[in-house]
């Protein structure tokens, strides 16, 4: 046992491996509970819409209702089914998936019709969440759910509010009526809120009384979170730096003569042709051109560090050949904005590949890089990923985009990092220690070009 | 995985380049070899093992040295395109690669030349020319997909030598060629450079390259 692992430690050759942990991985949860009625759904809205950071999510505990039987159901249509009751909610099944979040997995969230009284066969997926708002009555309930929460609020809202709000709810948006919705209030609601939502108020960091009206407490809640941010965004840049730091210089001075680094050769055409792409004077026209030129080299070379098996064809000439053919299908993976200087070279050398599109953006201020958009070709589990980037500088949006794929069960050693322009130092260093399976093709290995400019000249804008 | 998969015969000769036997390159040539493959995918395929065989030509033409300033305002010392070229296809077989040439040459100048084996002789014989005007002073990209015995691409040599182009600007671009082939080419032309994908194992009884892929023409353009 420990010969084995012996064996897998020096395999690689980064004696220091670190993973990458993403923002997500380790997301902010608040959850935010109190009556029926009370506020908590524009409270969760208010404070994601003051926080605008990308990947916010509101996780409602509507979508986490037991499917009803028929005779539940039946007295659901009644309204003599008690919704109110903690054992009318999946609670495990939200306690999984929270769980899940909070290791940044993907999740797939149920989704319950109320008109129908049972659950739907559509889920919605959640991925890559920064920020998790949980909003239920029972949100500060279940002790396992608490444990989870980073920021715990309760709504308290007078009891005639709340009930005012519901009634006009269940009538206007759910068509009930009268009748039935003040049954369900008096025989439901409000009891079970005195006697299963009011003393979780107990386990609450925060309180905030009359709920949205309370300007004061949500602009504390909000800078209460936004400092919280500020503080992970710094660690999250922090540690990206950190997988730089971890390896001595000198241990990766030859990283571009490693197995799993291509460059291209530079010869004499690549060479003139990145002439022309580093020409300042070069005219868009030109700049397009060569750099789709180049690209083809680069995707032809990148095709290379697929698996091949032999492959015994006949001829026309009635001869036989053994020759190889890839093992796998490719599908690619652009970085947007700039992978997507690639997709005309792409189309070009392999026309029906499937292009999957990833935007990260750094933020300006404090340079932590977040996933904007994400759309990927379904069963990309079993497929090769050529990930392409126009150019890599700091490794910050390849080696999040490598999280990103393999969260969707993408093999490491299944991701061929394609870029024109790598820096060594930081990019290849950082991705490597990173995900040192990951295969590296680039156009060209060059620190001195400090920020991104291809696709800038490629677009135009 | 008893057997592994044949690579290109080495040559020994200097004006003979091999493109690199890479699997992606293998894979390509596994298509268009395979008789089951259909035009479409062949035209495709072939159409890429072209693009890197002329990018592979095209670095055997000099380059002379350039310092540009880049958009991150720094000087870069690098690389530029020295001398005219053009390309000159031995019809009908080598108009498949001007594509590919395009591709990476956008407004180059094309010349044809059509030679036909004599029903009679079965001797090379030149048909029909038509070459840019200022030839001798560019450098020649001779295109045929196949070199079996090296009749015509011997008597298109010919042909540009007559011209004026001297032998060493004269690069002869081919996807599959014989050992035979190539042995009476560089005989017959000295100093003419050869880039080929892959040499193969010899010619039949009808001349033709084997195990090979058949009629290359009839391939891209009938079949």
């Amino acid at each position: 046992m420990s010969g084995e692992s012996e064996a897998s430690a020096s395999s690689s050759s980064l004696s220091a491996t670190r993973s990458y942990l993403p923002p997500w991985s380790r997301p902010h949860i608040i959850g935010i509970g109190g009556s029926s009625g009370s506020g908590k759904t524009s409270v969760a809205s208010q404070i994601i819409k003051a926080l605008n950071v990308p990947w916010t999510v509101i996780l409602a505990f509507d979508n986490f209702y037991r499917p009803l039987n028929p005779a539940q159901r039946q007295k659901a249509f009644a309204n003599e089914y008690d919704f109110d009751a903690p054992e009318a909610l999946d609670l495990d099944i939200l306690v999984s998936v929270l769980s899940d979040l909070r290791q940044g997995k993907k999740v797939e969230i149920p989704t319950y019709s109320f008109s129908e009284h049972n659950r739907t066969n559509i889920t919605t997926t959640i991925y890559g969440a920064n920020v998790i708002i949980l909003e239920g009555i029972f949100a500060l309930f279940d002790p396992r759910i608490v444990e989870m929460l980073d920021l715990k609020v309760f709504v308290d809202t007078d009891l005639d509010v709340c009930m005012a709000r519901r009634l006009r709810r269940d009538i206007v948006y759910r068509g009930r009526d009268l009748q039935g919705a003040m049954k369900q209030w008096f025989s439901f609601v409000k009891p079970n809120f005195e006697r299963y939502v009011l003393p979780t108020m107990a386990a609450a960091d925060i309180v905030v009384p009359r709920g949205l009206d309370n300007t004061v407490a949500i602009d504390m809640l909000i800078r209460h979170v936004q400092r919280t941010l500020t503080v992970k965004s710094r660690l999250h840049v922090e540690h990206l730096c950190q997988l730089n730091d971890e390896i001595k210089e000198e241990a990766v001075s030859d990283i571009d003569q490693w197995d799993n680094v291509t460059v291209l050769k530079q010869s004499p055409q690549v060479e003139a042709m990145h002439t022309i792409i580093f020409n300042r004077a070069t005219s868009r026209d030109n700049f397009v051109f060569y750099f789709d030129r180049l690209v083809v080299l680069l995707i032809e070379s990148a095709m290379d560090t697929l698996p091949y098996v032999t492959k015994e064809v006949a001829t026309a000439t009635g001869g036989e050949y053994i020759g190889l053919s890839p093992t796998m299908d490719v599908c690619a993976v652009e970085v947007l904005r700039a992978g997507a200087c690639f997709e005309t070279s792409l189309r070009k050398t392999l026309p029906d590949i499937a292009i999957g599109k990833i935007l990260i953006q750094s933020n300006s201020r404090t340079g932590e890089p977040f996933l904007h958009y994400l759309k990927l070709p379904p069963q990309i589990l079993d497929k090769y990923i050529l990930l392409c980037d126009a150019q890599a500088t700091t490794g910050a949006a390849a080696i999040m985009s490598i999280r990103v794929l393999l969260d969707h069960g993408v093999a490491e050693e299944n991701i061929c990092f394609v870029t024109y322009l790598a820096d060594k130092k930081r990019s290849i260093k950082r991705l490597l220690t990173a995900y040192p399976m990951v295969k590296i093709v680039a156009g060209k290995i060059e620190d001195s070009f400090k920020r991104r400019f291809v696709d800038t000249r490629y677009f135009g804008t | 995985m008893s057997k592994s998969a044949t690579l290109s015969k080495s040559s020994t000769l200097p004006d003979v380049t091999v493109l690199p036997q890479t699997p992606q390159l293998i894979a390509l040539f596994t298509m268009i070899r395979d008789v089951k493959t259909q035009r479409g995918d062949f035209v495709f395929y072939s159409n890429r093992i072209i693009r890197m065989m002329v990018e592979e030509g095209l670095n055997h033409l000099p380059v002379k040295e350039l310092e540009v300033s880049t958009p991150t305002d720094l000087a870069y010392k690098g690389l530029q395109f020295e001398g005219k070229i053009c390309g000159v296809s031995i019809m009908r077989a080598g108009e498949a690669m001007e594509q590919g040439l395009r591709d990476c040459c956008r407004s180059v100048r094309i010349g044809k030349i059509l030679i036909q084996r004599d029903e009679e002789t079965a001797d090379a014989k030149l048909f029909y020319e038509k070459l840019p005007a200022d030839i001798k002073d560019r450098y020649v990209l001779l295109l045929d997909p196949m070199l079996a015995t090296g009749g015509s691409a011997i008597m298109a040599v010919e042909v540009l030598l007559s011209k004026g182009v001297p032998a060493n600007r004269i690069l002869f671009l081919n996807l599959i060629s014989s050992p035979e082939g190539i042995e009476t080419f560089c005989k017959s032309c000295p100093g003419v450079k050869i880039i080929t994908g892959f040499i193969d194992e010899g010619l039949n009884e009808k001349r033709f390259v084997v195990p090979g892929l058949g009629d290359f023409g009839d391939r891209y353009y009938c079949l």
